[in-house]
């Protein structure tokens, strides 16, 4: 037994000998251990790639483009389908005075549409723009039901709209977020068949009594005036407080036929009101066209107010109403789900109708929903909604805010812009 | 079955680690082990916020069983050492208003009339330069936004003199006023553009950097000058894990008392930016021998300011979480957020900032951060306790570098961080028994400072401690080797454990 007990008092003080007798020591230990597996402290490879990506600047790279030469992508008319086409966009031009784009797209449902714009931005000291554009657009099955309110769905037709458009905006910012402007163009018309097999072609169904223009169309010179206040916090993106105020005139001269010269008066009203620090926001829209004629001359069906879709009454299909007044209001309550997401509950309301003087809260058709605001940067870069009405619920997939702005312009005057 | 017993004994006291070595408490680290060769690299910031939104990284705390306690990257009183991450400083030795003021070094801002700009960032949200002053010393100069004058730079010089104080190693931040004609621009200087491709810079770029900012009444720019730290620049140090090229870098991250605790330290400065990439590793040279330190630096997106614009109210709150999307989602936001409930006051050179609303405990980073989530009571503890240490004058005297404007802007600044530091020590010293600086007094007394000045019923209970086996036996005082085992009543669970050897504190252990 003595052996036994001898030989574990050598292997106890071997032990002993070998561990740290100091706090020092234990930690200079902990380093030996570390200096015996030295090794290059590499990133993961699926890191490196992300870096990589970041740093190239692929994404910027993809929205710039190439030596001005990029990929657009969307920006076709409601019910057009998935545009894509090529897009020459400078703005280093006349060290950065100057502003020019030209791009061609098509549609997922054949449409085509190709523009051209040269934009002096900050002329003036910034005071003072001025811009032209052209554009020529041929939508193959534009949805139609008729003019009128009490057009019932059925009544769904389609026709092809050409046309082809040149416009001078000269627009002055004397006060930031006040803008006067005046614009003048010309836009030549076609209508035709609309290859939609599915729907008739508007032009068997409607007469030219019901919709006039569809058997002849005619050139227009066109001339505007617009203002607009705007307050809001971020014009540019999510806007979540201050108001925008837009009022519109323009005159639309019969340059062929004398028949369908009119006037149209457009005015929209934002405001956005929020609360516990802009993580709610409710937005309120109002916007009313109204159209006036001389006796004998009429509006024609493609260039009337439209009432339905994405942009204003959701619960009903694009295009769904037309007639030469249009009024709408949307109220939508936002809040934030996460940094990268909102939500939305909203209302709509909105009517067309043939007199000025039924501009009134009666007889509105209305939709509700609910939706989420997907965005980037402090702007939506993608919109669900799902809005119900009484004839059913539709469901939209949008790259843009709905209280996008329009251009200023005359182009706002076509009803497909 | 004697001498089985008498072996088992012999086997345990082979094995037997004493609890304290004759070295402890260590103040400082072992000098660093030289580091031949260290890669260079570069962390991704996507795949830092995606990683740790999405994955789990480095080791967590269990959810059953002990937790895992800070005890490695501390001394035997649960301080951590002198070294490269940390250094004791105002809390454990006030430092006069002087030094608080100096921060990590006040008399090296870029020297000369004539700075020549060798880099630019004109992309981006963030514009800046890099020069090089007379001496050849290379700065990062960092504005305002147009927005928030004031705001940015002076975050960026108040935090960084807070965080000196705390303790850790940051850069020397100075406020800098300058003409453009102060400006020169290098020769061949490339400047990568909105795109990334590179040309050459251009007197025009500066221009169209200096027209994004704001300039003063008398027509000059104001900014941070980060003098550029000494050393070479290798990447980042990650929240979690250990570098496997640093021989010094033993203890991982997400179990460092330092980093941890750093979780109250950005709470109270609302650092809500506090990622891996806004931290720096430089290999330094000293008394011969290269090794890493670890700094943490870019505190402009602290106490209100998001660099280049007002922080947004969301602060204090992950960008995305599972369970708070779902509750918005659901409830149509109609629970709204604590922090969506603050008051801001309008104060442009502030940017979004409160103390009323502000909750410690709920506080959080953009996203999850495995050291902050893996803090313990005692970790809270140690940070809360520096937080405490800055009185209302020291506050007020470190504000003072923001050197901003408008006195109210000033003063509502420190009356937040007021607020805010009290709520800190509020919610910390609840949890673990607020007592430190346990001292002997001349008659064998163990006495110590209530950091709560509101605990009135610890006691004290004596054990003779054996430093091999861990055992303890009640004594009636102390002895060689000696455990005071302080309790109070009204805190059943929370109890400190102090022992003394021969007369000397030598560690500290706390139970919540």
């Amino acid at each position: 037994m003595s052996q036994y007990l001898a030989l574990l008092l050598i292997l106890t003080g071997a032990l002993h000998a070998q561990e740290p007798n100091s706090r020092a020591a234990v930690i200079e230990k902990s380093r030996d251990a570390k200096a015996a597996k030295l090794e290059p402290d590499e990133v993961s490879p699926a890191e490196k790639r992300l870096r990589m990506f970041k740093d190239a600047k692929y994404l910027e790279r993809i929205s710039s483009g190439y030596n001005g030469l990029r990929v657009k992508l969307g920006n076709m008319v409601t019910g057009g389908g998935f545009a894509v086409g090529p897009e020459y966009f400078r703005e280093d031009l006349l060290r950065g005075q100057l502003t020019t784009r030209a791009s061609a797209q098509f549609s997922t449902r054949g449409y085509q549409k190709y523009e051209a714009q040269a934009l002096l931005p900050r002329l003036a000291n910034g005071k003072l723009s001025l811009e032209g554009i052209a554009s020529h657009r041929n939508y193959a099955s534009l949805q139609y039901y008729g003019t009128g309110p009490e057009r019932t769905k059925d009544l769904r037709t389609n026709y092809r709209l050409e046309d082809t458009s040149i416009d001078g905006i000269l627009a002055v910012e004397p006060k930031k977020g006040v803008k006067f402007g005046a614009s003048l163009g010309y836009l030549w018309t076609n209508v035709g068949p609309g290859n939609d097999k599915r729907f008739a072609s508007t032009e068997k169904v409607f007469s030219p009594a019901a919709s006039p223009g569809i058997d002849r169309q005619t050139n227009f010179l066109r001339n505007g005036l617009f203002a607009q206040y705007d307050y809001r916090d971020d014009p540019l993106g999510m806007a979540k407080s201050g108001g925008n105020y837009v009022f519109q005139y323009s005159w639309f001269h019969d340059e062929r036929l004398e028949r369908f010269g009119f006037r149209r008066m457009d005015i929209e009203l934002q405001q956005f009101i929020p609360f516990l620090n802009k993580t709610r926001v409710i937005a309120l829209r109002a916007k009313t066209t109204l159209t006036e004629t001389d006796r004998n001359e009429q509006i024609p069906f493609y260039l009337q107010p439209i009432l339905g879709g994405s942009d204003d009454l959701r619960g009903y299909r694009f295009f769904r109403f037309s007639d030469r007044n249009s009024m709408v209001m949307n109220a939508e309550y936002r809040w934030e789900i996460f940094s990268g997401l909102d939500g939305a509950v909203f209302a709509d309301a909105g009517k067309v109708f043939p007199r000025r003087g039924m501009l009134n809260f009666k007889n509105l058709e209305s939709s509700a929903g609910v939706g989420l605001r997907f965005n980037a940067r402090n702007a939506t870069f993608m919109r669900l909604d799902v809005a119900f009405s009484p004839e059913g619920f539709q469901l939209w997939i949008k790259f843009n805010d709905i209280f996008l702005s329009r251009r200023f312009g005359t182009s706002t005057g076509q009803p497909v812009y | 079955m004697k001498h089985s017993f008498l072996l088992l004994l012999l086997a345990c006291t082979a094995f037997a680690q004493p609890k304290f070595y004759p070295d402890d408490p260590l103040d400082k680290e072992p000098a660093p082990r030289n580091v031949d060769k260290v890669l260079s690299r570069k962390l991704s910031d996507y795949y830092d916020l995606f990683s740790h939104q999405f994955g789990k990284t480095g080791e967590r705390q269990p959810k059953m069983g002990p937790p895992i306690v800070a005890r490695a990257s501390v001394n035997t009183l649960g301080e951590p050492m002198d070294g490269v991450w940390y250094v004791k400083r105002h809390y454990y030795r006030r430092m006069p208003a002087e030094e608080l003021k100096r921060g990590p070094g006040d008399n090296r801002p870029p020297a000369g009339a004539k700075w020549t700009v060798v880099g630019a960032k004109s992309e981006g949200i963030t514009p800046g330069f890099t020069i090089l002053d007379e001496k050849k010393q290379r700065y990062f100069i960092k504005f305002d936004p147009l927005s928030n004058p004031e705001m940015a730079t002076a975050a960026d010089s108040i935090t960084s003199r807070f965080f000196h104080a705390l303790g850790y190693h940051v850069p020397e931040n100075y406020i800098v006023f300058f003409r453009p004609e102060q400006l020169e621009l290098g020769p061949d200087v490339q400047l990568a553009d909105a795109t990334g491709k590179k040309r050459k810079m251009t007197s025009r770029d500066i221009y169209e950097i200096l027209v994004k900012v704001p300039k003063t009444k008398d027509g000059r720019y104001r900014a941070t000058a980060s003098r550029g730290i000494d050393g070479k620049p290798v990447g980042p140090p990650r929240y979690y894990g250990t570098r496997k090229d640093d021989p010094n870098d033993t203890v991982p991250h997400e179990h460092r008392r330092d980093q941890r605790g750093l979780h109250v330290f950005s709470a109270w400065l609302d650092h809500d930016d506090s990622r891996s990439i806004n931290n720096f590793d430089a290999l330094v040279k000293e008394d011969g021998r290269q090794f890493l330190r670890h700094y943490l630096l870019d505190f402009g997106s602290t106490l209100g300011s998001a660099s280049q614009k007002a922080n947004s109210p969301r602060s204090g709150a992950y960008f995305f979480g599972w369970k708070s999307s779902a509750q918005q989602l659901f409830t149509l936001g109609l629970a709204p957020p604590y922090w969506a409930l603050a008051k801001y006051e309008e104060y442009p050179s502030i940017g979004l900032f409160e103390g009323d609303v502000f909750d410690p405990e709920l506080w959080v980073a953009e996203y999850p951060n495995p050291a902050f989530l893996n803090r313990l009571p005692d970790d809270e503890f140690w940070a809360a306790k520096q937080v405490m240490a800055f009185t209302d004058e020291d506050i007020r005297t470190v504000v003072s570098t923001g050197l901003l404007t408008d006195a109210k802007a000033a003063e509502y600044l420190v009356q937040c961080l007021i607020k805010r530091r009290d709520k800190i020590g509020k919610a910390y010293f609840a949890k673990v028994l607020p007592l430190d600086r346990f001292r002997l007094d001349s008659s064998g007394r163990l006495i110590w400072d209530d950091l709560s000045k509101s605990l009135n019923d610890a006691r004290v209970a004596w054990f003779a401690f054996d430093n091999v086996t861990g055992a303890r036996t009640p004594a009636a005082g102390p002895s060689a080797w000696a455990v005071a085992e302080v309790t109070a009543p009204s805190r059943p669970k929370q109890t400190v454990q102090v022992f003394i050897r021969s007369g000397t504190i030598v560690g500290l252990d706390r139970t919540w």
